[in-house]
């Protein structure tokens, strides 16, 4: 098999680049064309918006590569083979259907879609096709990610039992027309940003989530249709509790606020506030000069395509299917103010495998 | 010794009780030596009928009183330093109030909440101070959170996380929710000044070996919407310098974010046997008695006051009730010490 790993260090182009749409060509997709670019593997072919102006700039952007508005059109284009998804969540999941049904390759933004059915109907339809379908929870790629889960699998800590992970920082969305803060369109915070964490802590801890506690704020404004603050207290099979908070709610002065620890039954493992930045105290005030680390995106891309090649998926379809669960039970504590237990979802066995075992069923032909 | 004139003679101390949760003992730990230290103190007796009495009676060349509701009453002291066995501490409490006696009582300062509740009536009654050992809100970092937060630094604060982890140590057997707990629930409580309606709590990891909670989960609602979230109890050793706490705070408001390291100050000393952390401030119980001394003196109610462990009792009874249910607990509106308090409900 070919590897395109950018995570064990051997790169060994394939007879012909592989193919790739990117569909939606909002700023999230500029960060998914910048990995591309740095690859021999794999091709830029065209990109497709809603939105004819923005695609054609998009288009002329990144060398002249096709453009269209019609997604249809696009799996026709010769030489595709798969497709990057940046689109707004509530439209992943016709769009996902629609690239699964094409036969090719997926790589669809987070949340895999709003609703667990949905999830769920995704995943199978992949799994009918035979082709790999992978949903961008980028902080498995990211050095700290990686970092924390190396820690806790080498017994650094010994069993893990609390895990607490916040990524807080000011408003950085647009105005009251921004999708995001329409819950039809964004599923709500716990589905937008929230599933970063709640996968990220259940990706460390190794077990199986139970139930979720979520507690939400709307700081910025009352008007709020969305919680710009939430807190997601999960907890595991194992006995493990992890707290995961995100917010666009904290008024930080521009400084993101990243919180890390982990509790384990011999040790505390836990990351500095500010990450790896080096503050700069200045007379503009405090900010961070962030250090060069890995680009999470390009790390992510690679174990995309390693999975096209057949590897075993960094991040399984069931993983997608259960930050989505997590993600709906979120936002339903916080409606209901109560825990949510995960198997009031609906997730079926098939997409529920023990954790630490191994992928069965991954959406790609063996 | 900071702060206010000293009295004109030393306070006369009864060190009453040399037992607590578990195998603790604060009174030969804590408060003998912080009361022995302190200028403005002078431990007048003893009583108790464990060993440690008799032995701290030798060392001082005081009077040994075996009965500890005998000395309460007769021996001639200003303060009594409640320190008797947990589910005798309201009754000894209320009696050395009810002689007329300002009171120090060591944490827990009662097993539940009716028992908190009669101490906090007693000492309204007396009009004597009753100050709860909650020594963590002396912390210098604490100390300045608070300041900040009433001062208005953060502008409206809104959300409280706090993680307060000790080494492996020695569990109690009731579980840390009526130990650790209530310092981390007392300080944020006195950085907010916001009560608590509500209470979720959830274990965490392996239990201790009485099968009770090692370390637990809070997630509490405030009024004015203020929410806070509570990780305490007990990790491995090391995880904090010798003699100090993982103990830190960060303090959401409208206007920004206060971090607090609530551990320090430290000096770190690196060299062949790896980094080592010096704590270097002169300590949480100390001011703890220059706060009993103050309030005694300056005729205030002390600060931490027994209502303030009358509000912690309050959440941990709710904490364990949601333990018990899996469910968030609502706590009623809060009674005037010395009304019947309401037992906590789990929310339908």
């Amino acid at each position: 098999m070919e590897s395109h790993s950018a995570m064990t260090g051997e790169s060994r182009p394939p007879a012909r680049p592989l193919g790739i749409v990117v569909v939606g060509t909002g700023f999230i997709a500029d960060e998914h064309i910048g990995a591309l670019l740095g690859r021999r593997d794999a091709d830029l072919v065209g990109v497709v918006d809603t939105h004819a102006g923005r695609a054609a700039a998009a288009a002329r952007r990144n060398g002249g590569v096709r453009f269209t508005t019609d997604l249809a059109e696009a799996l026709s284009w010769p030489g595709v083979d798969a497709c990057i998804v940046c689109t707004p969540n509530g439209s992943h999941h016709a769009l996902a259907l629609a690239v699964a049904d094409a036969g090719k390759h997926l790589l669809i933004e987070k949340p895999l879609t709003i609703t667990v059915p949905e999830a769920v109907e995704v995943a199978d339809a992949f799994a009918a096709a035979g082709t790999v379908l992978m949903a961008a929870h980028t902080h498995r790629f990211y050095d700290y990610g990686r970092a924390v889960k190396t820690a806790i699998d080498a017994g650094e800590v010994g069993r893990p039992e609390v895990v607490r992970l916040a990524i807080l920082g000011d408003w950085i969305w647009p105005d009251w027309r921004a999708w995001v803060l329409d819950p039809k369109a964004s599923g709500g915070h716990a589905l937008h940003n929230g599933v970063h964490l709640l996968d990220l802590a259940t990706w460390w801890l190794g077990a199986r989530p139970e139930s979720v506690y979520a507690r939400g704020r709307k700081q910025t404004a009352a008007e709020l249709d969305i919680h710009d603050y939430l807190e997601m207290v999960v907890r595991y099979s194992d006995g493990s509790v992890a707290v995961c908070e995100m917010s666009r709610g904290h008024r930080t002065g521009g400084v993101g606020l990243r919180d890390v620890m982990v509790l384990g039954s011999e040790g505390l493992l836990t990351l500095p506030w500010n990450g790896d930045g080096s503050p700069l105290l200045s007379e503009r005030g405090f900010s961070q000069v962030p250090a060069p680390g890995g680009n999470g995106f390009a790390v992510q891309l690679a174990a995309w395509l390693d999975t096209i090649s057949g590897q075993e998926p960094a991040m399984p379809v069931h993983d997608a299917v259960l930050a989505v669960a997590m993600g709906v039970a979120a936002e339903r504590s916080m409606a209901s103010r109560r825990p949510v237990l995960l198997s009031e979802l609906g997730i079926p066995d098939r997409h529920a495998p023990s954790p630490g075992a191994p992928a069965l069923d991954e959406g790609r032909t063996a | 010794m900071t702060g206010h004139a000293p009295a004109t003679r030393p306070l006369r101390v009864l060190l009453a009780g040399f037992s607590g949760l578990g195998t603790q003992d604060h009174q030969t730990d804590m408060y003998l030596p912080a009361f022995s230290a302190h200028p403005g103190f002078e431990v007048a007796a003893v009583a108790g009928d464990e060993p440690q009495a008799r032995s701290a009676a030798e060392r001082l060349g005081v009077p040994l009183v075996a009965d500890v509701a005998t000395a309460v009453g007769d021996v001639d002291a200003d303060v009594v330093s409640v320190c008797v066995r947990p589910e005798e501490r309201a009754e000894t409490a209320v009696r050395a109030l009810e002689n007329g006696r300002h009171v120090l009582v060591d944490k827990p300062a009662a097993t539940g909440v009716p028992e908190a509740a009669a101490i906090a009536a007693a000492a309204s009654a007396a009009g004597r101070v009753c100050l709860p050992a909650h020594h963590q809100r002396f912390a210098p970092g604490v100390r300045a959170a608070r300041a900040a937060v009433g001062g208005g630094r953060v502008g409206l604060p809104w959300n409280i996380q706090t993680d307060f982890l000790v080494g492996a140590g020695d569990p109690v057997p009731e579980g840390e929710l009526v130990n650790f707990a209530v310092y981390p629930v007392d300080i944020v409580l006195a950085v907010t000044g916001q009560p608590v309606h509500r209470v979720h709590a959830l274990t965490a990891g392996a239990p201790g070996p009485s099968g009770a909670e090692r370390t637990a989960v809070l997630m509490l609602d405030h009024a004015h919407g203020v929410t806070s979230t509570i990780v305490v109890g007990r990790g491995a050793d090391g995880i904090a310098a010798p003699g100090t706490v993982f103990h830190r705070h960060r303090i959401s408001g409208s206007a920004g974010v206060l971090v607090v390291d609530a551990a320090g100050p430290v000096l770190t000393v690196r060299g062949a046997a790896g980094a080592r952390a010096l704590p270097f401030d002169s300590g949480s119980v100390p001011a703890l008695l220059d706060e009993l001394h103050g309030a005694i003196t300056e005729g205030r109610p002390a600060d931490p006051d027994i209502k303030d462990a009358l509000a912690v009792a309050r959440v941990v009874a709710a904490a364990r009730t949601s333990l018990r249910t899996g469910l968030p607990v609502d706590i009623a509106a809060q009674p005037q010490p010395g009304s019947t308090p309401a037992a906590p409900t789990p929310t339908a």
